[in-house]
Formats: structure tokens, C-alpha cells, sequence
């Protein structure tokens, strides 16, 4: 099963942090991705085209959270209810045309991103995303205001996604370009 | 100016702190406010989301997925056994599921392996001590050691031929709903189907020591004898048997010297995972010798038990047969 097992290892990791959008737990996160991988092995689908597949399988992911955040809804109504419209609206989005930077695997210029951020934004990211501080533990441990780590996380993200969506940005302009081209519609600059 | 910051420090702290339920609503209102409100928070959360630090085995997953798969494929080979049984051999693969099951009792933890083989199956397996046991179709083995008394216990119910490595220190116990069979060293056969009418233990070399739970009695066999226990009797016989028969099943061979119809028909039961059901007085009078690899079909074995016996035999369903007893 050597196809069915590179294409694991390529993509449980992404499908897996994509499940965690949406999902609270990583059991639950867990048990949707190896169920997708089930229907994988079972289908034969490793015999597809890599791209397709690939896209494919994000689309599964997001059906299965979307199906076990209606099953959360149903079974504990006392729970904050918004919490899941949140993530609800959130799945919606990304129905869309909107990919996610998991999907888009940019992990690397991600990293490669954080080490270039203003040192104090940089530290912020670090405690919170690799050393897993909350907000209240970053502060008292930098000796500044919650408010001050909550605007430093918010603008960190913010500098990261506009270097991240820039470089994508052009190599989705190329895709179009190219996609155009092959199509021969010469109606289009 | 002010209420963005408000927000931008709301959606930080939804992402990394703790956030009230009021909070939450909030962020839910502003989002529905508006598809730029959404945008940007998703945008944002989607950068947050990718920036990950989490360890993850991908190869745990994967060994994870397997069990899972494997733990599917016993119950998927059953069924599919059901509609090729017109073509089906015994299985030769053997296949069992070894679940570890740590348990903590007091200060000592013992482990606790446990073996389970699916019927129209066998398979052998070593244990940490280096002894091997090999499960016949149907049989379930739990096996745990004891350092505390110093003993090797397994309880077993089915069939199972064991090969113990020699261990003065540790005796090697193999419980059963009837008797306990305790060895240091030694080859030897047990038969202890719960369903089965008579339990049996048979020695091929070295010695055992047998303790019947009922009574306490103790017995001892020699190798090449076999101590047979009628449950309906509660009887004990020793007799010196041919142990070919009795352990060729390991080997994958079918082998069977002057036995009954009714055993005739039980051990084909369990070797094909098929349900044969007869009434016929007649039958009972029957003894059977015989030997076959287990490459033939229940078919092949009803048909050759046909040239032999005056039998017929018909299919019920799709694991079911039913034999009846034609006048010759």
C-alpha cells in the first residue's frame, strides 16, 4: 500500500490542523480524518490525481465538521450555541472559493514570516503558538497589560497574512494567466 | 478607531485566552454584521490556525489507521466468507487481534496480553518469554505474568497447542473452565471449547500437572497420553492416543482416527465456520478416519463423507447445511 501510505503521510497533517478550525478537540479532530482516510483506503481513491484528491479531501473534512458541529448543537443545547455559529459561519466561508494557508501549505514561508516579524509581535506568536501561554500567562510573564499581548498577537497575525497573501497573490495571478492561456480565449488581456 | 481596537483585541482574545460567552456573542454579531467583518476574521483565524507548533505523529496515525483497518477486515472476512462459501477454503492466513490491555492492580502493574482467533482461522504467536502458542479457529487467549508468585498464567478457551520455554522459576499455567494445566517445560495440546461436551489435554513431550477446578484433584500424564474430561460425567479418562491427530490441526492438517459423527460434525462446524445441523439416529453409529489439508472446500469434505456414509446433505443458507441420513 505504498500509494495509500505516501498519500497519508502527505496529508493527514494539514487535513488534521484543517479539522482543528473547526473542532474543538483533538480526539474528535482525530477520529474525522482517520474516518476520511477510511473511505480512502476502502474507495481506492489514492488512484486519483494528487491535486483533485487533495481538494477532494479538504471538502470532506470541512462536510464532517460541519455534520458533527449540527450533531453538537443537537445533543448539547446548553452549550454557548455562538461558539458553534462561529465556527459555523467560519466553515461557510471557507465553502467559498477561499482557501486556507493549511491547504495552501505554506508552512514554510509562514516560519519563514514569524522570524522576520518586529521582535515584539515575533515573542507574542512564539509564547502563545509554540510554547502554548494564554494570553494571561503572556502578560504576566512580559510584565505588560492582556490589552497590550491581545493588540501584539492581533497585529502580528495581521503582518503575516498580508506577506503571506501577497506572494500567493501573484502565484494565483500566474495560474489564471496560465489557465487562460490554455483555454484560448483571446477575448482576455 | 477605539471600537476597532475593541474588536481586534476581541478576536485576540478569542483565539488565545479566554473569552466569555457574552464576549463570543459579540464576535458572532459583528461577524453577521457584515461579510467583511466575516472575512477578516476568518483571515485572520486562518493565520493563527496555520501557525502550528502541535506535535503529531503522522506514523502513530497511520499505525493507528492499520489496527483500526484490521479490526474492520475480521468482521468484513466473515462476511464475505458467507457468500464464497461454495469456493472458500479454510483460511490459511491466520489472523488474530492482540489487544494490550495495562492494568494497574496495587503497587505491581501486569500486563495483560489478549488473543483472539476468529473461527474458520488459526494463528501462532511468541510470547514475551519466548514460548509460542498456536490458536485454533474460534479461540481466545489472555495471557499475563506474575512476577509477584512467579508464574506465567494464561486462561484459554478454544484450542491451543503451546511450546513453553523451560523456566524453573516461572511455572507456566494455562487455566480453563475445567482444569488448570501447570508446566515448567514442555509441548503439549489443550482442547477446552466452551461448547464442546468433553475438554481434553494432551501431552507431546515433558510433563504437566493438571488440576481439575471442580474437585482439586490432581493428575499427571505422560507424553503421548491425553486426559479427557466428560463435562455431562464429570468423568476423567487417561489414555495412551495417537497425538498426530490430536495436534495436526497446527499444522493446518485435518486429522481425525475413529471418531464420532457428532465429533465429526462439530469439528467441521468450527474448521469452516459453518453450522451443519442432523437428527438422524442413525448417524450416531458412524466412526470416521480420516486426513485432508485444509485446501479442500466443506464442500469437497460433504461430498467425500457421501461416497462413505449414506448421507445427503442440503444448504439452509449461506453458512448452514443440513445432513440427513439416507437408507441404503
Amino acid at each position: 500500500m505504498q500509494e495509500f501510505d505516501a498519500i497519508f503521510r502527505d496529508l493527514y497533517r494539514p487535513l488534521y490542523l484543517y479539522a482543528l478550525k473547526f473542532i474543538d478537540h483533538d480526539e474528535d479532530a482525530n477520529n474525522i480524518v482517520q474516518d476520511i482516510f477510511m473511505a480512502v483506503y476502502e474507495k481506492k481513491l489514492y488512484h486519483k490525481k494528487y491535486d483533485h484528491l487533495k481538494s477532494y479531501l479538504f471538502n470532506a473534512v470541512r462536510n464532517s465538521c460541519l455534520n458533527h458541529l449540527k450533531h453538537q448543537k443537537a445533543v448539547n443545547r446548553h452549550a454557548s450555541s455562538a461558539a458553534i455559529e462561529l465556527k459555523e459561519a467560519e466553515l461557510r466561508f471557507f465553502e467559498t472559493i477561499e482557501k486556507s494557508l493549511i491547504e495552501k501549505e505554506t508552512f514554510a514561508e509562514i516560519h519563514d514570516a514569524i522570524t522576520k516579524l518586529p521582535a515584539e509581535q515575533r515573542e507574542v506568536i512564539l509564547l502563545s503558538r509554540f510554547e502554548g501561554l494564554r494570553n494571561r500567562e503572556i502578560a504576566e510573564k512580559l510584565n505588560i497589560p492582556v490589552r497590550t499581548v491581545e493588540t501584539r498577537i492581533y497585529r502580528a497575525l495581521e503582518n503575516l497574512r498580508k506577506k503571506l497573501t501577497s506572494q500567493t497573490f501573484f502565484i494565483l495571478l500566474n495560474y489564471f494567466r496560465q489557465e487562460h492561456f490554455q483555454e484560448n480565449l483571446p477575448n482576455i488581456p | 478607531m477605539e471600537f476597532d481596537n475593541y474588536i481586534e483585541n476581541l478576536i485576540a482574545r478569542y483565539l488565545n485566552g479566554d473569552c466569555t460567552v457574552q464576549e463570543t456573542e459579540e464576535l458572532l454579531q459583528w461577524i453577521r454584521k457584515d461579510p467583511v467583518n466575516q472575512k477578516a476574521f476568518s483571515e485572520i483565524k486562518d493565520t493563527w490556525d496555520s501557525i502550528q507548533g502541535k506535535n503529531l505523529s503522522t506514523d502513530e496515525q497511520l499505525l493507528r489507521f492499520y489496527k483500526k483497518q484490521l479490526e474492520k477486515r475480521k468482521v468484513i472476512r466473515l462476511s464475505l466468507w458467507k457468500q464464497a462459501v461454495a469456493v472458500a477454503a479454510v483460511l490459511a492466513i491466520g489472523l488474530f487481534s492482540g489487544i494490550m490491555l495495562m492494568q494497574t492492580s496495587e503497587k505491581q502493574v501486569k500486563t495483560a496480553m489478549e488473543f483472539s482467533v476468529p473461527l474458520g482461522s488459526k494463528s501462532s504467536f511468541v510470547l514475551e518469554d519466548g514460548s509460542t502458542v498456536t490458536l485454533n479457529s474460534g479461540s481466545r487467549l489472555v495471557y499475563s505474568q506474575h512476577p509477584k508468585t512467579n508464574s506465567r498464567e494464561a486462561f484459554l478457551e478454544g484450542e491451543g497447542y503451546f511450546s513453553i520455554v523451560p523456566d524453573k522459576k516461572q511455572r507456566f499455567i494455562v487455566n480453563t473452565s475445567d482444569f488448570a494445566v501447570e508446566v515448567t517445560g514442555t509441548e503439549f495440546n489443550v482442547c477446552a471449547y466452551p461448547d464442546n461436551p468433553f475438554s481434553s489435554t494432551t501431552l507431546a513431550e515433558g510433563s504437566v500437572q493438571i488440576t481439575f477446578n471442580r474437585s482439586g484433584q490432581i493428575y499427571e500424564i505422560n507424553p503421548g497420553e491425553r486426559l479427557r474430561y466428560d463435562r455431562e460425567a464429570n468423568r476423567f479418562s487417561r489414555a495412551a492416543v495417537d497425538i498426530e491427530p490430536e495436534i495436526a490441526w497446527k499444522d493446518g492438517e485435518f486429522i481425525f482416527r475413529n471418531i464420532a459423527f457428532s465429533e465429526l460434525v462439530r469439528r467441521l462446524e468450527r474448521w469452516y465456520d459453518v453450522q451443519i445441523t442432523w437428527s438422524a439416529a442413525e448417524l450416531r453409529q458412524f466412526t470416521y478416519t480420516g486426513r485432508f489439508k485444509n485446501q479442500e472446500t466443506i464442500w469437497q469434505v460433504l461430498d467425500a463423507l457421501k461416497l462413505t456414509t449414506p448421507i445427503d446433505y442440503s444448504r439452509i443458507s449461506f453458512r448452514e447445511f443440513e445432513i440427513m441420513y439416507k437408507k441404503p
